[in-house]
């Protein structure tokens, strides 16, 4: 049986501590991430939340931070009547230098088998995750409308 | 139980005419394929492969589908290690969309075993393929140099 969850590996030309910046800070974050914006103060056992438009998408709580190496927090999509009855799911990064660049690797696991969070996650970490890889190497976001990716 | 499977997708700001160039094009490949390059003439049933460096065959196969610049399909076995070349053919999608201000490139990589040492093996290679495939595009070099 397949395990539920969504793993993604990129390689980005960066350093761990500008990737920890680009994951953690609150108006970075809207830069590249879909117009969310990230907002906690990254300690153990604090609240995140995930906002746009002025309405909080997502709910979080910080399981593990340990700069700039790895992070981790519990997620719930509350913008969505089914998602938030769901258990809450677990996102870990884990960030590697690697010569020149660093390896991010984001697992976001821990769903029921017929979870709608893990259809709706693994089609927005992709556009999340290329657009901060462009925004770092680039200083450009990419433009995408999740809305217009059916 | 469900097939061993590699699924990768990531957005690149581009075209998808460039990106067809630079999936196609061998010395468009090497850039990105840590030196190896990809050769074919990119046409339905004609033969595939990769060449590394020093000439030898990485990979070899066929082209299943063509259609420019949209979608590729490769019959795709490993050559160069035993192992892996004792698995069979893969098949290996490569799927090109216009996604608003960015191309979505989709890679599937799937093999009809119930395991696989190949799908494994790439399930490593293309997340570092792809995102220097990414970087190249956009930013004219490479993220990752070969070892």
């Amino acid at each position: 049986m397949r395990i539920p969850e969504f793993v993604y590996t990129t390689y980005i030309r960066t350093t761990p501590d500008k990737l920890w910046h680009a994951l953690t800070d609150a108006d970075f974050t809207r830069k590249y991430w879909m117009d969310c914006t990230l907002t906690s103060d990254w300690k153990a056992g604090s609240r995140m939340t995930m906002e746009r438009g002025g309405e909080i998408k997502n709910d979080c709580v910080i399981l593990e931070s340990d700069p700039p190496r790895r992070l981790s927090y519990s997620w719930v999509s509350i913008f969505d009547e089914e998602m938030k009855k769901e258990k809450p799911s677990r996102v870990t990064y884990v960030i590697e230098p690697r010569g020149e660049m660093v390896r991010l690797v984001v697992t976001h696991e821990g769903f029921a088998d017929d979870s709608k969070t893990l259809q709706s996650i693994s089609t927005g970490w992709p556009m999340v995750l290329s657009s901060l890889k462009s925004i770092l190497e680039t200083g450009k976001p990419l433009i995408i409308d999740p809305a217009k990716d059916a | 139980m469900s097939k061993p499977e590699f699924v990768y997708v990531t957005y690149i700001k581009t075209t998808p005419d460039k990106l067809w160039e630079a999936l196609t094009l061998p010395e468009m490949t090497k850039h990105y394929w840590f030196g190896a390059h990809l050769e074919s003439d990119w046409k339905a049933g004609s033969s595939w492969k990769i060449v590394f460096p020093d000439g030898r065959v990485a990979d070899s196969g066929e082209i299943l589908e063509c259609d420019p610049p949209r979608r590729i399909v490769i019959k795709w076995r490993n050559e160069w290690s035993p192992e892996h070349h004792a698995e069979g053919y893969s098949r290996c999608t490569m799927q090109i969309e216009q996604a608003d201000g960015a191309v979505k490139l989709t890679v599937m990589h799937v093999i009809d075993r119930e395991t696989s040492k190949f799908i494994e093996a790439v399930s490593g290679g293309w997340p570092k393929i792809l995102s220097n495939l990414k970087s190249l595009l956009e930013t004219g070099t490479i993220a990752l140099q070969a070892k």
